[in-house]
């Protein structure tokens, strides 16, 4: 195991940048998760870090040691595809077994680091039949048991788990939780689903458009996002985002909004002391939907909460919760709501508005205004 | 952003992995293995065009001289009545050869497609011919094509006296000959190309094309065969390449008599720089069926390169 | 489940279908049918019957003839002798130009640089500009190199001109394999020529009897390069085809003719009744270019 520095990695097709300089730094046995839209360089990113592409500028280091200009064999790392990329001609045996080979380990130690991966991962009947003879589930396992045999300093997965069905990658998700925790193992992982990216890292990179955006935990992501990009790409539903107006007033900082019924209220903000700038101008509020729920008595009566009247739009039950659409200030806003209160859809109901954890974004930068 | 700076090691202990002399020859493996392959091509097909257009510029005869002339093969090419009466025969036999090819080919395609019992093996019936050598072809039907013992008396010794097939030896209809053993070569190629097209068409729009009403043969006239225009576009190519390139079936079927009225450009072009020793005037003759050969291609590329970016 | 009955109207359709289909196959197949049968009989028959009239009694001497008496051109061998020349010829080319072409289409396709595309269309002109443009230049060429009139210089002209065509095919049966297998390979620690013998050759199979097929009967029936390049020794059977049935004397031995037509036909044939399922596909992996 190792750390893992980039720094400052460029890459360029022709004219298009592709990264425009990144930097992370992980320590070694570090989870990291790298999310962005489609397109935002972070199957380049693994890439350049695997040596499968060169870098245009900028520096790759494992450990101490500078591989930004070593070959793929000499960096000992290993990757998980999303599409498995299994080599069909060979058992799972010798798919396992076929870096080991390549590095000359000899046949004896190479069937015992069959069997030890096999065991791990629970392949064991597996070991004698080609892929195509592999569920879907099974070659996900096999692949990263082709991963986990070499035991690299770094382990690469692209989307490992979004080939699967939405049980199995549950189930995958957990799996690959525990090997990291037992194992150790420095990763680095791509995903598009949040609450993989949640679940497992330890840190996690948002990009967009070949930069970063933000490298932190899972939480500080979360509560704590940059800028509105950030904030609105993690979680699901996705942050409510309000335009309103910053006002003073003798109850202290505060936005005023109508429902969709037109009827206005008034709700109080945190770091007010933070926002001095914007006062009397256009904000946008950023409220994430688990923080507008029905009223509940336990919160009642603290500083940053607030009973608001709202005309119910739409009523999307999910089981554990029920999504509630409502409308503030002219945009549709999603409030997560107990499924035993009553929310009959055109009427208007109270809800409670808890303001500890909005954040606030320039209208027009989209940047926060109010980080620490 | 990311302000904070990166808990880079210290300089000092870092240890750049570099690359090996053989990691760095590796790397230019792709090229090196490529490379016998391209520096044949720039040779014997580029520089071959090259000297072939440079000699269609000389006096060369019997042995290449490198005395320029001008366009004075071309335009004694033009003149030429023998060249003349090749290109008019290579419109003639190409034109009908593409259009009776395709048409066959694609009513084969359709009647095939009607989930016959024994598709494969009729399929493999109108197929065979393209194993063959054109050589072979024209040997078979000039052999059936001939007056004497041929078709003709055949279907006299039938009974029908009078019945007359001497094309073979008509200087006026021996190209149509060409045309026939051609189609009989060629036309379950193209069968095949568009039986492989109309597997291909998607059956959910079959399906709902006959939900809305439409008869069967209004779905392939107004779905179907427009759904197959690149097919007609390869093998339309296709075609019209095998038709310029046509040598060895003329050589077999007719060597391009009676006189040189089956003449077509490459035996044209074959018996001026080989046989007659009037290399120029070869050279000037492949050149003008490159060009032809490019004003059918170039568009079709295009075509394929636009619509490849498109989509 | 009722099967739907079909009307009187659309039963005779499909009568009509089968006979249409029936008649078809019928005249592609006699061209082969005469031939043999013209194959079998004597001079005499031929002078005296039609051309679907049977042999009376089958004799092979026309065969026998064919393959070792007949007159082509300048000998009195039959055609035996350049029927070997067309597998002398043949075999390397066929052999040569495959493995080059497979390795052509794996770095053209998994192995991409700068300019690839560009190096790859280029070679594609070489499957379609006529052969005449090429025909002086590489008469001279083999010239000065020693090799006019060889099945050395044969050999190596079908290389020249075959490659092209072998590149496309593995180049666009190898797009198909994600890049990702030469990706883990990489990491895995093996290098160019590794991963092409254990990785990407074992997945060739028929990529590689589709290109063998395809350039086997391309060569094995060519006729140009073989009329240009070729000496009086060295002809590929096609040529000496060609020169039996055109030498005129004594009276014209169609019966011989049509045996030593149907031998020079017999291998392409021979596979293609074999693997004809690839032959189809190579000609349209052909077609469909790019
Ligand atoms: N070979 C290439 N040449 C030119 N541009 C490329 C090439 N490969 C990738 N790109 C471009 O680089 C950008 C980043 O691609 P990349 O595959 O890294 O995105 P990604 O974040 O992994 O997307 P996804 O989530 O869809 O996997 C894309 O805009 C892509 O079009
Ligand atoms: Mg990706």
């Amino acid at each position: 195991m190792a750390s893992l520095t980039i720094d400052n990695v460029t890459k360029s097709y022709g004219q298009t940048q592709v990264l425009k300089g990144i930097n992370i730094a992980i320590e070694k046995g570090e989870f990291l998760i790298l999310v962005g839209p489609s397109g935002c360089g972070k199957s380049t990113l693994m890439n350049s870090i695997a040596g499968l592409e060169d870098v245009t500028g900028g520096r790759i280091l494992i450990g101490n040691a500078d591989i930004t200009q070593a070959a793929p064999k000499d960096r000992d790392i290993a990757m998980v595809f999303q599409s498995y990329a299994l080599y069909p001609n060979m058992s799972v045996r010798e798919n396992i077994a076929f870096g080991l080979e390549i590095r000359k380990v000899p046949k004896v130690e190479r069937e015992q680091e069959v069997q030890r991966v096999a065991s791990l991962l629970q392949i064991e009947p597996l070991l004698d039949r080609k892929p195509g003879q592999l569920s879907g589930g099974q070659r996900q396992r096999v692949a990263m048991g082709r991963a986990l045999a070499r035991r690299p300093k770094l382990y690469l997965f692209d989307e490992p788990l979004s080939n699967l069905d939405a049980k199995l990658r549950v189930e995958m998700r957990t799996e690959i939780k525990k090997l990291h925790q037992r194992l150790g193992t420095t990763i680095v992982y791509v995903t598009h689903d949040q609450i993989e990216a949640m679940t497992l890292a330890d840190r996690i990179a948002v990009m967009r458009g070949g930069e970063l955006l933000q490298l932190g935990t899972p939480q500080e992501i979360y509560d704590n996002p940059v800028n509105k990009f950030v904030a609105g790409f993690m979680g699901s539903p996705a942050m409510n985002f309000v335009p309103c107006t910053l006002v003073a007033s003798d109850r202290g900082l505060g936005v005023e909004i109508t429902d969709g019924a037109g009827n206005p209220s008034w709700l109080p903000v945190p770091n007010a002391e933070r926002l001095g700038g914007y006062i009397g101008k256009q904000v946008i509020l950023g409220v994430r939907p688990e923080m507008i729920t029905d009223p509940v008595p336990h919160k009642a009566g603290e500083a940053m909460v607030c009973e608001v009247p709202m005309k119910v739009l739409v009523t999307e039950p999910t089981g554990a919760d029920t999504m509630l659409v409502a409308e503030v200030n002219g945009v549709e806003i999603n409030c997560r709501i107990n499924p035993g209160y009553s929310t009959p859809v055109g009427q208007v109901v109270p809800l409670m508005f808890d303001m500890s954890k909005v954040v606030f974004f320039d209208p027009t930068t989209e940047e926060r205004i109010d980080r620490a | 952003m990311n302000e904070k700076a990166l808990p880079l090691p210290e300089t000092g202990s870092v240890r750049p992995v570099a690359l090996s002399f053989q990691d760095r020859l590796a790397a230019q493996l792709p090229k090196l293995v490529l490379a016998p392959t391209v520096i044949v091509t720039l040779v014997a097909v580029y520089g071959y065009m090259i000297w072939t257009g440079l000699l269609s510029f000389t006096s060369s005869r019997i042995l290449p001289s490198w005395k320029f002339i001008g366009t004075a093969q071309y335009s004694k090419l033009m003149e030429n009545d023998r060249w003349g009466v090749s290109v008019e025969n290579l419109i003639i036999f190409g034109g009908l050869f593409i259009l009776v090819c395709l048409v066959l080919g694609v009513l084969m395609a359709i009647l095939l497609d009607q989930k016959i019992r024994a598709e494969g093996a009729l399929r493999t019936i109108y197929l065979y011919p393209m194993a063959i050598s054109f050589i072979v072809t024209g040997t078979a039907w000039k052999w059936l094509l001939n007056p004497g013992l041929g078709l003709q008396k055949t279907i006299r010794d039938w009974g029908f006296e009078s019945f007359t097939f001497d094309w073979l030896v008509n200087p006026d209809m021996v190209v149509y000959c060409l045309v026939i053993a051609a189609v009989w070569q060629s036309s379950g190629f193209v069968m095949a190309l568009f039986l492989a097209g109309l597997r291909g068409v998607d059956q959910e729009m079959i399906k709902a094309a006959q939900l809305d009403g439409a008869s069967m043969p209004m779905i392939y006239r107004r779905i179907i065969l427009p759904s197959l225009k690149p097919v007609f576009f390869s093998a339309f190519v296709i075609l019209s390449h095998i038709a310029i390139k046509s040598f060895d079936l003329v050589a077999a079927l007719t060597g391009g008599g009676p006189g040189y009225s089956s003449d077509l450009p490459a035996i044209f072009m074959y018996q001026h720089a080989f046989t007659r020793g009037q290399m120029g005037l070869g050279a000037a003759s492949a050149m003008v069926m490159l060009g032809g050969v490019l004003a059918i291609l170039v568009p079709y590329l295009y075509s394929e390169l636009r619509s490849k970016k498109n989509g | 489940m009722v099967k739907p009955q079909k009307t009187l109207n659309q039963q005779l359709l499909r009568y009509g279908l089968y006979v249409l289909l029936g008649v078809a196959a019928l005249v592609y197949l006699l061209p082969l049918w005469v031939m043999l049968l013209t194959s079998l009989k004597d001079v005499e028959e031929i002078r005296n019957g039609t051309l679907l009239s049977l042999p009376g009694t089958i004799n092979f001497d026309a065969w026998s003839k064919a393959w070792s008496g007949a007159c082509t051109g300048s000998t009195c061998d039959g055609i035996a002798p350049f029927f070997a020349n067309s597998f002398r010829i043949v075999i390397p080319a066929v052999l040569i130009s495959t493995l080059v072409g497979s390795l052509n289409g794996y770095v053209l396709s998994l192995w991409k640089f700068r300019g690839s595309e560009i190096l790859f269309g280029a070679m594609l002109v070489g499957c379609f500009i006529p052969f005449q443009v090429i025909l002086l230049p590489m008469a001279r060429m083999l010239a000065m190199l020693g090799l006019a009139n060889t099945v050395t210089g044969l050999v190596l002209v079908h290389i020249t001109y075959g490659i092209a065509f072998t590149t496309l095919f593995f180049r666009n049966f190898y797009v198909g394999l994600p890049k990702e297998l030469i990706s883990a390979a990489r990491l895995d620690g093996a290098g160019f020529f590794f991963i092409f013998r254990r990785v990407v050759l074992p997945l060739s199979t028929p990529i590689i009897v589709v290109c063998v097929i395809w350039q086997f009967t391309q060569i094995w029936n060519d006729f140009l390069f073989g009329v240009v390049f070729s000496g009086a020794q060295t002809q590929p059977v096609t040529v000496a085809l060609n020169n039996l049935v055109n030498t005129s004397f004594g009276g014209k031995e169609y019966n011989v003719d049509m045996a030593a037509a149907l031998i020079a036909a017999l291998p392409t044939l021979l596979v293609y009744v074999l693997a004809g399922k690839y032959f189809v596909r190579g000609l349209t992996a052909g077609a469909v270019k790019g």
